[in-house]
């Protein structure tokens, strides 16, 4: 029987138990895979192609070349893709899950609550589709800016894509946890905050003005998921350590911060419950 | 204290209790402090993005942030959505056909509803607000501004259609309700010039967009009240659109009616 | 162990959208309120009450994903929210109005995930799965998908699920809701096999009473958040009606008129009447009957336990107004 203790094993567990699921579901029939994918290709695709078109129309957009822009636009689909992957299931949308009143499915569970929510969402199947676009776009850009990444290179692309992807969670639920206390008028916010973050990631914020680019990077932390790590991992100007060092601390503050409002919100759902139960999207 | 009152009238009941249920708890308004931070950062984006590129294209930067600025004071009305996709999630259209009034008026009665909350609460302070942020509001010509009317009209009516035969495709497709939704969105969302000018896409294909029915949703009212496009040629293509989608729409809907009915039900 | 909710009151009118915004109206609902209660191992209680009594409330509370606003709850020796992860691995729980089947994988696939979810040694897991799919009838339907099952296929794959990991306390909130007949009998019979074979603890909300006299020892009677009664259902009926009815067949259509006795209904030679045992004797009313007409055919019995219940509720209902009002 489960312990109070949980252990990295577990989550592999649970993570491998969910990931079968998935498969399960995708296998379901050849016309639910195709949909899925192309869904999630039209979709990544998309959020992409106004910046891509508008750097194709002027051959760059400000500072950025072509390539530049091609890299970044492939870094945020790749963190687009890790998001769908660890947190599908309405677990990046988590206004819903509270909206909705769901919430209790997940705390009848013998494991820890945040056990539940980094591994219900696991969709490594269902969610990957933006791999193979992501993958070529940063390669293509690489190779067309010559581009020879050292070891210390790649340690940093990867704790930066972890960095992005931490934000867009810490986000949503930050801003998810409003449905706590309004669970009816909240329920879609984080379908409205995921796509302001989708509609302004792609974008070089060079040039904007103090307070427009302060916001995109704290209270709508759209430029520290893309742009900036690109920023510094392509040397688009010149960059310190501590530059380097800023989005990783950037994602532990956002987490820190979407943390407390959660437990905030939990605290109160825990005084007042929820009196509201929709089962539409939920487990489906 | 005398206090008027709406006609008693099933439609405008309808649409006051769907405005009623967006105000229920001031959480409502949070959205509106997303979209106001959005429609800031594109316009500060654009002044960024085509400061020295504007004589390029065929809209000045004074008119692609009056174009920006107005797509979000109009987004509902550009992006027409109803309760249809829901009822079909829920299971529960059946119950639309109980009610004694046509499904696509009452749909039209619900989703006009909030749009009033929206219109008092969001978009005329964003248009009040247009001088502060640096944005002229107002259409190129009074004439123009006519037209954008009866362009937004259509513009809603085309929306519309496409919403019926989306819960067609829904339905005959089998496939989950989101899903579809999502690809119609993005879809919608790089083709309806909504985010981004029609005009501004290479390669031509800002020309081969705007003949789509996406374009009629969005791009045809706003490059009337743009001057970015032909008004008469734009209108032109929305009622074409329109004579061809409607009658697909109820085409498709009397031919699977059964099925669409008792989906998920 | 008290609870309290805060509901919003909202006018129906357009006009006041501004007023239920900026001042709205609050409505302090006392769901629970000084309720003391203890359920021995073993005990099936039934739990039940009017709609609003608290019924729900208290079957979260006990579940862990409610905490009282006062007072203390305590259950298998754990607190259900202090202790939720150790406490949901002991006890089952079955909400009627909400499955915790994936939707879109068969029952299979979801009993799989429970093994993995819940830890369930997989020899445990195989003993008990054999037993709620023989007794539960899951054969046919163990691959189906979820959303094509039936709501009484549904409640019996949720009751299983429920139960696989062998739980010492099952909470059940409206288990037969929309359920015919058959798949209801099924489930109690179920659930009584498995309290007196194992031991299992089980606490049940439902409306039907006569469901709940066939399931339970003991009732708690909810009304208004605090506990009106306690006890087993004969005590319940001795104390709340003294009525007994009686079916008369005769030969004529007109029923007889018998003092002490009031019709309630007649039909093709069949009347029946109710009356107070401890104020008439029946002979005496069989006497009378017998006077006027020919009699065939004499049943006696209780007034169903339904009936009994309904006429509580209705006389709460005209005694007490309800929850306050605050603004």
């Amino acid at each position: 029987m489960a312990s109070s203790t949980f252990t990295p094993t577990q989550l592999g567990r649970l993570w491998r138990l969910y990931a079968g699921m998935d498969l399960l579901y995708i296998a379901r029939g050849p016309g639910v895979a195709f949909t899925y994918y192309l869904a999630e290709l039209v979709i990544g695709a998309a959020a992409a192609t106004a910046t891509f078109l508008l750097a194709a129309r002027f051959d760059g957009i400000g500072a950025w070349s072509r390539p530049q822009i091609l890299f970044l636009l492939g870094y945020a689909m790749l963190v687009r893709m890790l998001v769908t992957v660890f947190f599908s299931y309405n677990l990046a949308h988590i206004s819903r899950r509270i909206g909705r009143g769901q919430l209790d499915h997940l705390l009848i569970q013998p494991q820890p609550l945040w056990a539940a929510l980094v591994t219900e969402g696991f969709a490594p199947v269902s969610g990957s589709s933006m791999l193979a676009p992501a993958a070529f776009l940063l390669i293509w850009s690489g190779q067309q800016l010559d581009m020879t990444p050292s070891a210390a290179w790649w340690a940093l692309f990867v704790v930066d894509v972890l960095a992005s992807v931490v934000i867009v969670q810490s986000f949503e639920y930050a801003w998810g946890s409003v449905a706590f206390w309004a669970p009816r008028a909240a329920e879609e916010i984080n379908s409205h905050s995921w796509d302001m973050l989708q509609t302004l990631i792609p974008f070089p914020l060079d040039g904007l003005s103090g307070l427009a680019l302060t916001s995109l990077l704290t209270i709508v932390p759209a430029g520290l998921i893309a742009w900036y790590p690109t920023r510094v991992l392509l040397g688009v100007a010149p960059v310190s350590w501590v530059e380097a060092a800023a989005l990783p601390a950037a994602a532990l503050l956002f987490a820190t911060f979407a943390a407390w409002t959660f437990t905030r919100g939990l605290r109160h759902y825990g005084r007042t419950g929820s009196s509201r139960y929709l089962e539409y999207g939920h487990r489906r | 204290m005398l206090r008027p009152r709406l006609p008693d009238n099933a439609y405008l009941k309808t649409a006051s209790m769907a405005a009623a249920a967006t105000t229920d708890h001031p959480g409502f308004l949070l959205t509106y402090a997303l979209r106001l931070l959005r429609v800031l950062v594109l316009l500060a984006l654009w002044r960024y993005v085509l400061v020295d590129r504007v004589n390029s294209g065929p809209l000045s930067l004074a008119g692609v942030l009056t174009y920006t600025l107005i797509a979000e004071v109009f987004a509902e009305q550009l992006n027409v959505r109803t309760s249809l996709n829901l009822a079909f999630w829920e299971g529960t259209l059946v119950i639309r056909f109980l009610r004694p009034m046509g499904l696509v008026r009452q749909l039209s009665a619900e989703m006009v509803g909030p749009w009033c909350i929206d219109f008092v609460l969001f978009s005329l302070p964003l248009l009040a607000m247009a001088p502060l942020l640096g944005v002229d509001p107002r259409p190129v010509s009074p004439g123009l501004g006519a037209l954008f009317v009866v362009s937004l009209a259509l513009a809603i009516l085309v929306g519309l259609a496409m919403e019926l035969i989306t819960g067609a495709v829904i339905v005959g497709l089998d496939q989950p309700v989101w899903l579809i939704e999502w690809i119609r969105t993005a879809i919608a969302l790089l083709l309806s010039g909504a985010l981004l000018p029609l005009a501004y896409y290479p390669w031509g294909l800002g020309e081969l967009f705007a003949w789509l029915p996406f374009a009629a949703m969005a791009w045809a009212p706003l490059a009337i009240y743009t001057a970015a496009g032909n008004p008469l040629t734009l209108l032109a293509s929305q009622l074409v659109w329109l004579a061809v989608l409607w009658p697909f729409g109820v085409w498709l809907w009397d031919a699977n009616r059964e099925k669409l009915v008792s989906h998920g039900g | 162990m008290r609870k309290t909710y805060r509901q919003r009151v909202r006018s129906a009118d357009l006009r006041d959208v501004l007023r239920n915004l900026l001042h709205p109206e609050i409505r302090v609902v006392q769901a629970l309120h000084g309720i003391d209660l203890t359920v021995r191992r073993g005990e099936i209680v039934a739990y039940a009450g009017p709609n609003g009594a608290g019924k729900s409330t208290t079957i979260k509370l006990l579940s862990g994903l409610l905490a009282p606003d006062s007072g203390s709850v305590r259950s298998l020796g754990l607190d259900p929210v202090r202790d939720r992860v150790r406490y949901v691995g002991r006890v089952g729980v079955v909400f009627g109005q909400r499955t915790e089947l994936w939707w879109d994988h068969p029952i299979a696939a979801t009993f799989e995930w429970k093994r993995v979810v819940w830890n369930i040694p997989q020899p445990r897991y195989d003993r008990m799965l054999g037993l709620v799919r023989e007794l539960l009838g899951l054969d046919d339907i163990y691959r189906t998908l979820a959303r094509e099952l039936s709501l009484g296929q549904r409640m019996r794959a949720d009751l299983a699920l429920a139960l696989l990991h062998e739980p010492e306390l099952l909470l059940l909130d409206e288990p037969t809701l929309g359920l015919d007949v058959l798949a209801r009998r099924r489930i109690l019979s179920f659930i009584k096999d498995l309290n007196r074979e194992r031991g299992l603890s089980v606490i049940v909300t439902s409306h039907d009473m006569a469901e709940l006299e066939q399931l339970a020892g003991r009732i708690v009677l909810l009304h208004e958040g605090q506990i009106a009664f306690d006890g087993v259902f004969a005590d319940l009926r001795r104390l709340l009606s003294k009525h007994r009815v009686l079916t008369l067949e005769t030969t004529s259509e007109a029923p007889p008129r018998l003092m002490g006795a009031e019709l309630l209904r007649t039909d093709a030679g069949r009347h029946e009447f109710t009356f107070d045992a401890a104020a008439v004797k029946l002979s005496d009313l069989l006497e009378q009957a017998s006077a006027q007409t020919e009699v065939l055919d004499v049943e006696t019995h209780r007034a169903p336990i339904d009936e009994v219940v309904a006429d509580l509720y209705e006389h709460w209902l005209t005694r007490s107004p309800g929850a306050q009002t605050d603004q």
